[in-house]
This record gives structure tokens, sequence and C-alpha cells, in this order.
């Protein structure tokens, strides 16, 4: 087997199992990442999540003060399902009625999503463009 | 007009049909009059694709609102630039962009490889073709820009987040860069199908794979700059798929630009090369995927979208054709060189491979683990920031020492003597700058003080680097020292090109780690007369202003800065409320020190009632220099690009000898 003796294979082995190490190391140091969820899928879920729903109803509060109080619904399914969420923090331009968006944060016991400051996120509309039905 | 756009398409369609079945046909059996009817209808549908392109283009001028594409993404009171830049605002029109642009490379990349790469071109025509079918079938079947509807009064505007000139640019950048790797992507698939397996394939595409290159780079640049900018979140990178949509296949293409010179020098890396370049070309598919389909908000969305499972298919075609082709080639892409030592030219060539390529698949795998996760388990789970950084981290830093070591290592075999002698000025260099940055307190973060230090190893070797060539030059041939610096240049331009990129890069992570690693910030709701102070600065809320403009409102709260005991004047942050789009969009104030490339950057959240204004306030050291290596960056492509009649020359009589040898070889 005078081809196993190449250092290029040897070199590309080493590195491989260097990756995988340091991935493993990675997983293990820093969780495996949030799971996503619809409203529907909230309740069976504890722990963090990331939330990500249509905002629908009309926003009250002050997202730097008391937080910003919205609904989000489910954006597909026939059975929609709903959850009041309080945000803090910066609010997004493109956050308002009718736009899909994903916060971050824990299901409280009476049913309020409360997220983690900062957290949300919406979809870019010319990105991420929605199914025409 | 909205038949004869459908008309173009179809012809658009039609002739790459026949290029794609008639080339593989001439190919196949060596019909040389199909094979050039079958180039020049490649050529034709670049025309037939312009067409359809103006007539688009003439829909949003003339306001046209019967076509649905044009109601949906303009409106009457847009400013001109973006009627044009509205073309791209969406589906239909990006698709209609890419095959404009696909056609367009094809058309020259064929002609211009018409007299050297006449073998190639003959199988290139059919793989050009192929990719313009699957796209010519999206507009034609399935994602006309050319629908209609009944005319509306106004069309619905295009998101003001797009009114913007960089909207305007960036896109068009990132076109040209990823359909761009289609080129040597269908030169290396045409010299597997040819059986001519030399790199000559890798020396045609040398300047179109560099043209891609340098355009998906500053497109992303652009795209950080106008994230930056105009999303006003205060950063400029967010690792949002659509972002790594675009930086993956550039890391593919980086390291394919790096290997295939092991291939022209040594012959080495065959297989890796062709691997390299259909990964990046797979990658740019699935980037426009990824940005089209809506798979990434959730794997039920992309079933329900029209473009996603033809997408999906088409990468697979191109995934399983590639791998079969390679495999069906391996036999003649066996190399006879091998790998003389760990320390060469060569191994740091192949480790900075392992490493991009490394970063491009960890990047990867955490763009796609919320749709794999969600097929596989039933749970879509979204890996962030820190997932992204932590192997920035990992495989960037060394990435980034590597850019020092590797230029300068001889090839084959390295010695110490030889190592010691090159790196010891740089060394030096960098442990100075780090205890230097150290007494200065940059040891708050660790990665940073590591890539500042490197970064000042790597521009050092640049450095000498230029300084020994000329003085070498100077020693043969007695010029001064301009001149002597400029011929060293002009004679060797993709090497020294090479380096004002690498320089290019270097400044890129000064400016990256700066602002993230060293940056400081503040935030609080201020009345008027009310000061907040960060980074040395003090900035003072004094009065709210509202003006009317062409189709927004805009509302600005204006700050006077004030930084030691200077007054530094004012500065203006608020939002724009567009009347038509029915939108409101943050507008950032920024300071820009030109002397140290810090930014000040104040971002008004919220503007209340009452007249206070809720404010975050960014100081972010060095960011500038994030820019200023894109101009670097183009220069540096620019020198690399710049035709050379010697490097000419020496080609052609390479490959004419190159043609007798196989010619001969095919005799006996």
């Amino acid at each position: 087997m005078a081809r196993s003796s190449s250092p290029a294979r040897l070199v590309v082995a080493l590195s491989v199992a260097a990756v995988l190490a340091v991935f493993l190391l990675y997983t293990s140091l820093a969780g495996g990442g949030t799971p996503s969820v619809s409203p529907s899928e909230l309740a069976t879920k504890t722990g963090e999540v990331s939330l990500a729903g249509r905002v629908v109803g009309t926003p009250t509060g002050d997202a730097h003060g008391g937080g910003l109080r919205f609904v989000l619904e489910d954006i597909q399914g026939k059975d929609k399902q709903r959850v009041a969420v309080v945000y803090k923090g910066s609010v997004p331009d493109l956050f308002r009625v009718g736009r899909d968006v994903v916060v971050t944060g824990t299901q409280r016991a009476d049913g309020t999503f409360v997220t983690k400051p900062g957290s949300m996120i919406t979809k870019c509309p010319s990105k991420y463009q929605a199914a025409k039905t | 007009m909205a038949e004869l756009g459908r008309a173009a398409l179809i012809v658009t369609f039609g002739l790459s049909v026949y290029a794609l079945v008639g080339g593989a046909a001439a190919a196949a059996l060596g019909r040389r009059r199909l094979a050039l009817s079958a180039r020049n209808a490649l050529i034709a549908s670049f025309f037939s694709t312009l067409v359809a392109a103006l007539v688009l283009v003439a829909g949003f001028l003339r306001d046209d609102f019967s076509l649905a594409y044009v109601a949906g993404h303009s409106s009457r009171a847009l400013p001109f630039a973006y009627k044009l830049s509205a073309f791209w605002g969406g589906q239909e029109g990006s698709l209609l962009l890419w095959l404009l642009v696909l056609t367009g490379y094809a058309a020259l990349a064929v002609w211009f490889a018409r007299k050297r790469a006449r073998d190639l071109v003959v199988w290139v025509t059919p793989v050009l073709a192929g990719i313009a079918v699957g796209f010519g079938w999206l507009l034609v079947a399935v994602s006309s820009p050319f629908d209609t509807i009944p005319t509306p009064a106004d069309g619905n505007g295009l998101n003001p987040s797009l009114q913007n000139p960089y909207m305007v640019a960036h896109p068009v950048l990132l076109y040209l860069g990823y359909v761009g790797l289609a080129v040597p992507f269908a030169f290396a698939m045409g010299a597997l199908l040819s059986g001519r397996t030399d790199e000559r394939w890798i020396v045609t595409t040398r300047r179109w794979t560099i043209v891609a290159w340098t355009a998906l780079g500053v497109g992303q640049l652009l795209g950080a700059h106008w994230a930056y900018q105009e999303v006003g979140w205060g950063g400029y990178y967010a690792w949002d798929p659509v972002e790594n949509a675009a930086l993956m296949p550039w890391l593919a293409a980086t390291a394919y630009l790096h290997s295939v010179m092991i291939q022209e020098k040594r012959g080495m890396l065959r297989v890796w090369n062709v691997t390299l370049v259909s990964l990046a070309f797979c990658l740019s598919l699935f980037g426009t995927f990824l940005t089209r389909s809506g798979v990434v908000s959730s794997i039920h969305s992309f079933t329900q979208s029209a473009i996603g499972p033809w997408f999906l298919g088409f990468i697979v075609v191109a995934v399983v054709f590639s791998v079969t082709m390679i495999w069906l080639r391996l036999p003649q892409l066996r190399t006879t060189a091998r790998l003389e030592s760990l320390v060469s030219r060569e191994a740091t060539f192949l480790y900075n491979n392992l490493l991009l390529v490394a970063l491009c698949l960890t990047i990867l795998w955490g763009t796609a683990w919320p749709i794999v996760s969600e097929a596989v388990r039933g749970e879509a789970v979204v890996v962030g920031r820190p997932y992204f950084d932590f192997f920035l981290r990992i495989f960037g830093l060394p990435l980034l020492l590597l850019m020092g070591i590797g230029p300068l290592v001889a090839w084959r075999r390295a010695s110490l003597r030889g190592l010691t002698r090159i790196f010891a000025w740089p060394a030096a260099v960098a442990l100075a700058t780090g205890v230097a940055l150290i007494a200065v307190g940059a040891g708050s973060s660790v990665p940073g003080l590591i890539a500042y230090t490197f970064s000042a190893f790597v521009l050092a070797t640049i450095v000498v680097e230029f300084a020994r060539g000329t003085a070498a030059r100077r020693a043969l041939t007695g010029e001064s020292v301009p001149t002597a610096f400029s011929r060293l240049v002009g004679r060797n331009r993709r090497r020294y090109g090479g380096y004002v990129v690498h320089a290019s890069v270097v400044l890129l992570a000064i400016g990256v780690v700066g602002s993230s690693a060293y940056d400081s910030v503040v935030e609080g709701k201020l009345a008027r007369g009310q000061s907040l102070s960060v980074g040395g600065y003090t900035l003072t809320y004094r009065n709210l202003t509202e003006k009317d403009a062409a189709n927004a409102t805009e509302i600005r709260a204006v700050l006077g800065v004030r930084r030691g005991g200077d007054s530094l004047g004012t500065i203006q942050a608020g939002k724009n409320a567009y009347s038509v789009e029915q939108q409101v969009s943050n507008e950032v104030g920024i300071r820009s020190d030109k002397l140290t490339g810090e930014d000040l950057f104040v971002i008004a959240e919220q503007v209340n009632d009452d007249g206070t204004v809720f404010f975050r306030i960014f100081v972010k050291p060095l960011i500038n220099l994030i820019w200023l290596a894109g101009i670097v960056f183009v220069l540096g492509s620019v020198i690399t690009l710049w035709p050379d009649a010697r490097e000419e020359r020496r080609l052609a009589t390479r490959y004419a000898t190159a043609g007798e040898r196989r010619e001969r070889s095919a005799t006996t």
C-alpha cells in the first residue's frame, strides 16, 4: 500500500478528523440551537424557543417602556392558534400587522409569551417571497 | 407588450433546448456544423432574453400596471432609478435577470474561447444551454414576469428598504457573481465530457472566474454597507440565510482560485478542482433556491411555493450530473505528482483549501439545519449567531495566518533556514504589535488580539514581498524605485494583484474585529436637552423636525455631538414614513471619523408623541476599513485581470504544443 503513505491523504484525513472534533466540541458546549415553533406547537414546548407567526390585531404599549403587546397567529394551517406576546427592545421597520415575525423567548404559566429583549426578526418580504394563493 | 415579452422568453427557451440537444448530439457524433449552429443558438438566446428584459423595463417606465409584476413592485410616484431597479425587486424579475446574465456570460464565454478551446466549446455549449433551459422553463411555465391583471389605478409600490442606491447595484453584482460561476463550471464539465482533462479549461476560464468572484465579493460588501446604513440595527452582517447564500459560493470559489494554481504549476489536485468548481456552482444554485423558494421560513411554505420543487429538482440534476462526470473521468484525472513535504507551497495551499471548505460547509450546515431538522425530526431548530461566530473564529483565524505564510513558502519542500530568513521580520512585527495592543488594552478580547497580531504578520509579509521584489529588480536593472516597483507589479500581475487582494482581506478582518470585538453601545429615552455618553462622545437631543419628501414623510431628531471639550456639530436620526407602501423605515445617523475610521452610529428607535425619543447609540472603531477593503479588493482584482500580452503569447504556445502532443499521441 504505497498510496496510503501520501502526505496529502494524511493531511486530508487529519483535517476531517479535526473538523469533526471541533464540531462535537461546539455542539456539546453550546447545545444544538433553539427550536423554532408556530403558535399551535407552543403548548408542547417548555424552555426557550423561537416563535414564528403572523402579527394580528392591534399592537399596543411601548417596546422601550412596559413592553409592546401584540398577538401572533399561525401562518399556516386551518385551525389557526393565537398567542399573546410581550416584547421589549428594538422593533424592526418591517414589523406591522399582517407581517411574519420571529421572536425568541419562553411561555409563562398564564399563556403569555415573554421574549428576550431585542430578539425580534422580520422576514424580508422581497427575499422570502410568500406562496401565491 | 406582455405578448412580446412572453414570446421572447419562449424563443429563448426554444433556442436553449436546441443548443442543448443539438449541441450534445453534435459533440457526441463529431458534427462540426451542427456544433457551430448550436453555439450560435446559445448566443442568439442572449438577444431574445434581452428583448424580454427590455419589455419588462418598458413596462416599469410606462407604469404599465396591467402587468401583475409591475403593479406589484412599482407605483407612479416611484423615482425613475427605482423603477429600473424594481425589475429585480421580486421573484419573476430576479429569475429573468438570472437568465439574462447567464445567456450574456454564455454568449461571451463561448465566443472568446471559440479559437483557443474549440474542442472544449463544443461540449461547453450544451452544458450552458442546459442551465439556460432550466431557468427558461421556470420563466415560461412556472413564474412568468408577464402575467397580466385588470389594470389597477396605481401599483403597490416598491418595498422602502429597496428604495436605495445600494439596492440598485447590489443584486446585479450578486447575480453577476452567482451566475458567472456557471462559466468555469461549464468548462470543467466540458473538459470532463470531452475527455480533455488537462488544465486548459482552468486557464480559459481564469478571468471569468475572477470576474464572477470579484462581483460576488463586492456585491456582498455593498449588501453589508446597505444593511449598515439602511436597515439600521447597528450591524452589517447577521448570518441570515440569504446572506450566507452569497457567502458560501464565494468561499468555495476562493478555495478554487487557490487550488487551481497548484494544478497549473504542479499538475496536482485535479479531482479536487473539478469538485470545488462544481461545489461553487451548486452552492450558487442553492443560494438562489434559498432566497427564492421560501424554504428558509419553513418546509411547509416551500412545498406551497411554485418554483421551490422545480428548483430543488434542478439542483439535484446539477449535483448528480457533476458527481457522475467526475466519477466517470477519475482515471483520466489521476495525477502522478505527489505532495513531497508538509511544509511547502502546495501543502499550505492545501491547508488553506481545507479551511475554506470547512468554513463553507459549516455555514451550509448551519443554514440548512432548520430545514434538515424539520424534515427529520419534525421540528425546525435554528442555530444562531454564536454558532457562526464560533466557526468563523475557529477556521477564519488560521486562514488569516496562512494568508501570510502560504505565498512565501517554497514550492516542493521548504528548508528551515529559508523559513527563518523569510519570516523573521514579519514575526517580529507581529509580536511587537501584539505587545503594543495588550499595552493599550486590546486584551479585552482574545480573538480580537489574535486577529490583530495575525493581521500585522500578514501585512508585514506583503510589505516585505513588495520591498524585496523591488530591490531585486533595482539590483538587476538599476531602475529608480517607482519604475522598478511598477514594472515588478506589471510583469507579475497575478502574483502582486493577489497580494493586494490579500491586503484587502486583512483590512476587512481589522474592520470586522474592531467593530464587533471593541465596540460600545448605550441606549435610553431622552427628552429635549437631555444627553447620553458613550465611547468618549456626548450626545444631546436638541429638537425634532418633520418634512415632506416626494414619496415619504421624513421625521428627524437632531442631536448635538461633543467629544472631549470640542463640539463636532450635529447628527440626525429618524424615520421615513412611506405613504404609498404604508411602511416606516429607520433612517440612522452616522458620523465617520476619517482619521481613525471610527463611526458614531445613532438610531432613533422610537419617536413618541410627547416629543421624547428612544435612542440607541453605538461607537464602532475601525469599521470604515471594511468599506476601504472593498476598494482595495477591486484594485487587486483589476491588477490580476489586466490583459497581459506576454502571458497570452506564452499560453498560446503552450496550448498549441499541448494540442500537437495530444494529436500525435492520438494517431500513434
